[in-house]
């Protein structure tokens, strides 16, 4: 995207734990945990943007649970605040974005992680039995069991390995397109 | 053009009349007449002013105003005025009825809210009436698999048992009793064992899950506190000596036993709270959790009447109360005590004419007549009252008691939550009965230390 | 006990199970007097629950769809209709973010008055909440109290916004118009009246020996569970994890105020009831320095271009709202309208706890933590 910045200096790569003088060093600090990451997968993960409290992750499909077990595993990031479904029918791709808080650590308790793959999308999807798949993240941060679920009807995307994936919120007779996709077309709009 | 009748026709007009007759002619025959031929056969009919009252009689004195008055004292006392009107049904619905309004407005004055205010006026006072008509107006629902006859038949039975509840409490002193029993706390014991098997009738016969779950938790829960409930009234029978409710109420003319027990009547009062399902033992009709137990299913006047029965059996509780241990009908008298003369011959009125004479006695009103055979003069202590007296006396006394009862009942409505089952049983089983035992002990010593009882001050 | 086998995946409420004669399902909603506009599926054992399936969107109205379709402006009224007890803090992450995407300043005085005005419609939902948990618990009286006082408020942001429930007050930029003249007094008074009534509510409710009896060590969720489930808001608060969004990441002009987090270490239901109590009270201090903050006067909104474009961009905004964080994901792709929106509310993130607490409870403990969990079922089907 157009609008990425990758806040280059690198200064003092020691960590801050009072949130007061995370504030001094925001861009410093995000970098320091991106890089880690970003090291460890050095092929697989492309940074997107880090900002200040805020940094983005684009993994592939295959490494999603590689680079999930890294974070819960190195990084304080220890629960799913949300994951969001983005339909991208130019690309033919449907992205599911996982944002990651931090409760444990002090210090990172402003960073949300936002943790980006993308799934193959069908042009007439047929949910849990095409190609949309991707690997569920449920073992790593089980607070993404329900969001999952929220993914899987609204978009179509089927989780492997989520133990219920069954509908949440669309009445059990929806026969229709899953709703978020961009080709489900609002009526009268 | 409009017509009233557009279709009419003399022919069905006449023959609408002919049905009518022949079923007004058929159901009098079938019904009228055996009714007429029991009434006047098998009844046992009052006789006044030495006549026996006929059918005929009683239509003419009617509307024959100088017999009006011994019609209405024949009908005083008997037994179906006892039974549907003072100590019996209706004295009970009306104290039922005041409950409920008292109830609404105390709880929403406690709530910081009005309560029923625009029906009747006067601070709601008709809601009530208005919720009835609306009860019967509504359609009776009755789930498809129920067990009809059962389910049809619990409510009737609440209503019933409760009303039979009610027929043992006396009220005032000279037998105002439905049914004087001397085994009148056994027969109380009795009738309360009848509410949980309705209650699990019902409960089963409407096949649904949430009903089933409120009975099964209302028979746990009237079951295991019948127990304590019973155990509690033990000591005051020990107290006493006798089973007869009037008995023990009057064996409590100098003090009432609260006094002595005032374990028993805690522990009274908690088991009635749970028998009654009143908050926070509320658990058989636990709102947020199984909807409304085991009256889920019905609806209509079949819900009014189990409404209408379980605010008898509150006033029932309630008089049981007062009757054990807040002395039932004693205490101090309205009236000034009365002179003899007064009573029996008169007191004669100077400068009128015709030598009249003052008593107590207002000639025409029914409780106040003089008839030497029902009012005689009663002594009580030095003093002296006429039998009209201390029923009224007795009466007002006894309803200020139960009132004050009844607040106390409903007090906690406002103030608690509702407990869970477990808590329930747990109270029950091990404290409610533990304390009763105590009680026992502590009614024996006072018996065997000659504190009480036929030695003591009794 | 038997295990229940479902013989095939199947939506909720369709499975075919074996039958066993001691396990009993009950469907508990949606139309219980003890479950909201949800379903949970409930297998009880006797008294016991064996098996807890919430099954929400009952009133789903796919507020995220509706979203792509509209501008960010006329997006506002709609986005709060997940929650209007509690509308200004649904629709703040949303107005955070869309500013950050417009790239636009606000000015301070409007910072105020958004603060003000999502403490008092804090209090306002947490206030409807405690009267539901009374009910719940079968305690009338906590039914009418609060549902009471709330009018005071309700009337207060009618000054303000000119609704009562529905306020659509924040916009991109500001406020939407400002504060009535008298407003600081009214308001004022009326927080310092409503302070000491949220003391009786402590004596009448939370110092009741049976809600104590019946709600402590019920539903206990250890700290590590409540961290690891992802929980938020007083949920999170109630299992000791000291985090609160005003302070950890203060937004607007939550930085400049003091902020307490009310933080037990029980995690059961009375510890979940409590934190909202005490969150009323920490708004009302809010509130009383905000007021004494603010200037008195100066502009409270900042004028939008029609139709405003966010660029190429994404953003992601949490605030606290009554029932936890709740996050707002725009993407923008230089359009009016956002290309997708989500919100991440508490209420669903807190679901995930309500089979995880339930298991092994007692029926009679449903409704208590069930509520306890903080849970707008509107929200969480958005």
């Amino acid at each position: 995207m157009s609008t990425t910045e990758t806040k280059s200096p690198p200064k003092d790569p020691k960590k801050e734990t009072t949130p007061e003088k995370v504030e001094d060093t925001a861009p410093a600090f995000e970098k320091s945990y991106v890089d880690q990451i970003a090291n460890q997968f050095s092929d697989d993960v492309e940074v997107e943007y880090i900002k200040e409290n805020r940094t983005r992750l684009n993994v592939k499909k295959e490494k999603i649970i590689d680079v999930a077990k890294f974070i819960k595993d190195n990084t304080p990031f220890d629960h799913a605040e949300s994951v969001s479904g983005v339909d991208f029918p130019d690309e033919k791709e449907i992205g599911v974005t996982y944002h990651l808080g931090s409760y444990t650590d002090p210090a990172y308790s402003k960073q949300v992680l936002a943790l980006a793959t993308r799934a193959p999308r069908e042009e007439t999807p047929n949910p849990g039995n095409d190609s949309t798949k991707l690997p569920s993240l449920r073992d790593m941060f089980y607070s993404v069991e329900f969001h999952e679920r929220e993914v899987f009807e609204m978009l179509g995307v089927y989780f492997e390995g989520h133990p219920d994936n069954r509908r949440l919120l669309l009445p059990e007779d929806w026969a229709d397109l899953p709703p978020l996709r961009k080709d489900f077309k609002n009526k009268g709009r | 053009m409009s017509v009233i009748a557009p279709k009419f026709r003399l022919g069905y007009f006449l023959k609408g009349i002919f049905d009518n007759a022949f079923w007004i002619l058929t159901i009098v025959t079938l019904a009228g007449i055996p009714l007429i031929q029991i009434v006047l056969f098998y009844m046992d009919l009052p006789v006044i002013d030495g006549e026996l009252l006929t059918a005929f009689l009683a239509f003419t004195w009617l509307f024959n105003p100088t017999m009006q008055v011994p019609l209405i004292k024949s009908l005083l006392y008997s037994d179906l005025f006892r039974i549907a009107a003072f100590p019996g049904f209706g004295f009970a619905a009306l104290i039922a009825a005041g409950t409920i309004f008292v109830e609404r407005k105390m709880l929403a004055k406690l709530q910081l809210r009005v309560g029923p205010f625009y029906c009747g006026k006067i601070e709601g006072l008709l809601q009530l009436a208005g919720d009835g008509l609306k009860l019967i107006s509504k359609e009776i629902i009755i789930p498809a698999k129920a067990d009809k006859p059962l389910f049809w038949a619990a409510p009737v039975l609440f209503v019933g048992t409760a009303a039979a509840f009610v027929a043992l409490i006396p009220v005032a002193p000279g037998g105002w009793v439905v049914a004087d029993l001397d085994v009148g706390l056994l027969a109380v014991f009795a009738v309360i064992g009848f509410f949980p098997i309705i209650t699990i009738l019902s409960a089963w016969s409407a096949n649904s899950k949430f009903p089933f779950i409120g009975g099964i938790r209302a028979l746990h829960q009237m079951v295991s506190f019948e127990i304590p409930l019973i155990l509690s009234l033990l000591s005051v029978v020990i107290l006493t000596g006798t089973l007869n409710l009037s008995e023990i109420v009057e064996s409590q003319s100098n003090f009432p036993w609260i006094i002595f027990l005032p374990i028993s009547a805690i522990v009274f009062f908690t088991a009635m709270l749970a028998e009654l399902e009143r908050i926070p033992f509320d658990l058989p009709e636990a709102e947020s959790e199984i909807v409304a137990g085991w009256l889920t299913e019905f609806s209509g006047m079949m819900y009014g009447l189990v409404q209408l029965g379980s605010y008898l059996k509150l006033y029932a509780f309630a008089a049981l109360f007062v009757i054990i241990f807040l002395g039932g009908w004693t205490g101090p008298m309205f009236w000034p005590p009365l002179e003899t003369e007064l009573i029996t011959t008169g007191t004669p009125i100077p400068n009128f004419k015709g030598d009249p004479v003052l008593t107590v006695f207002a000639p025409g009103l029914p409780l106040f007549d003089k008839d030497p055979n029902e009012w005689v003069l009663q002594e009580q202590g030095e003093l002296q009252y006429t039998s009209g007296q201390l029923l009224i006396n007795g009466v007002i006394w006894f309803v200020l008691k139960t009132v004050a009862v009844i607040f106390f009942i409903l007090l906690p409505r406002g103030v608690f939550p509702r407990i869970r089952i477990d808590m329930l049983l747990h109270i029950g089983w091990y404290k409610l009965i533990g304390l009763a035992f105590v009680n026992i002990f502590i009614a024996l010593g006072l018996v065997y230390a000659g504190v009480l009882g036929p030695g003591g001050i009794m | 006990m038997a295990e229940v086998i479902p013989t095939k995946e199947m939506p909720p409420g369709l499975q075919v199970e074996n039958v066993d004669d001691r396990i009993m399902t009950l469907n508990v909603g949606p139309q219980h007097p003890g479950s909201g506009h949800m379903r949970i599926i409930v297998k009880i054992d006797g008294d016991y629950i064996v098996d807890a399936d919430p099954d929400p969107g009952y009133v789903h109205r796919g507020e995220e769809k509706m979203a792509e379709s509209r501008n960010y402006i006329t997006n506002i009224p709609h986005l709060e209709r997940p929650v209007i007890h509690d509308s200004c803090n649904i629709l703040y992450p949303y107005v955070l973010g869309v500013e950050d995407l417009v790239g636009i300043e606000v000015p301070e005085r409007a910072k105020y008055v958004r603060v003000i005005a999502a403490e008092l419609n804090r209090c306002i939902y947490i206030q409807y909440w405690l009267a539901i948990y009374g009910i719940f618990l079968g305690h009338s009286t906590m039914f009418m109290w609060p549902a009471g006082d709330r009018e005071l408020f309700i009337d207060l942001m009618e000054k303000i916004s000119g609704a009562r429930v529905t306020h659509a007050y924040f916009v991109p930029g500001g406020v939407r118009n400002d504060v009535p003249a008298n407003f600081e007094d009214v308001c004022l008074r009326q927080v310092n009246y409503f302070e000491k009534r949220i003391k009786e509510y402590g004596d009448i409710f939370y110092d009741n020996p049976i809600l104590k009896a019946r709600t402590e060590d019920t539903g206990v969720l250890s700290r590590e569970d409540a961290i690891r489930l992802g929980t938020t808001g007083s949920v999170l608060r109630a299992s000791g994890v000291d985090y609160d969004v005003r302070v950890k990441e203060p937004y607007d002009v939550y930085d400049e105020l003091d902020v307490h987090t009310n933080v037990l270490k029980a995690g059961d239901s009375y510890a979940r009831s409590k934190v909202p109590w005490l969150d009323m009270l920490e708004s009302c201090n809010i509130i009383r320095q905000a007021l004494e903050k603010m200037p008195k006067s100066g502009s409270i909104r900042t004028k939008l271009k029609p139709n405003p474009k966010g660029g190429l961009d994404e953003v992601y905004r949490r605030v606290e709202s009554g029932r936890g964080a709740a996050g707002c994901y725009i993407v923008s792709k230089e359009k009016p309208e956002p290309y997708r929106l989500k919100l991440s509310v508490g209420s669903f993130r807190n679901l995930i706890a309500l089979p995880y607490l339930l298991k092994g409870e007692k029926l009679g403990n449903m409704p208590a933590v069930y509520w306890s969990l903080n849970y707008w079922p509107v929200e969480a089907d958005r």
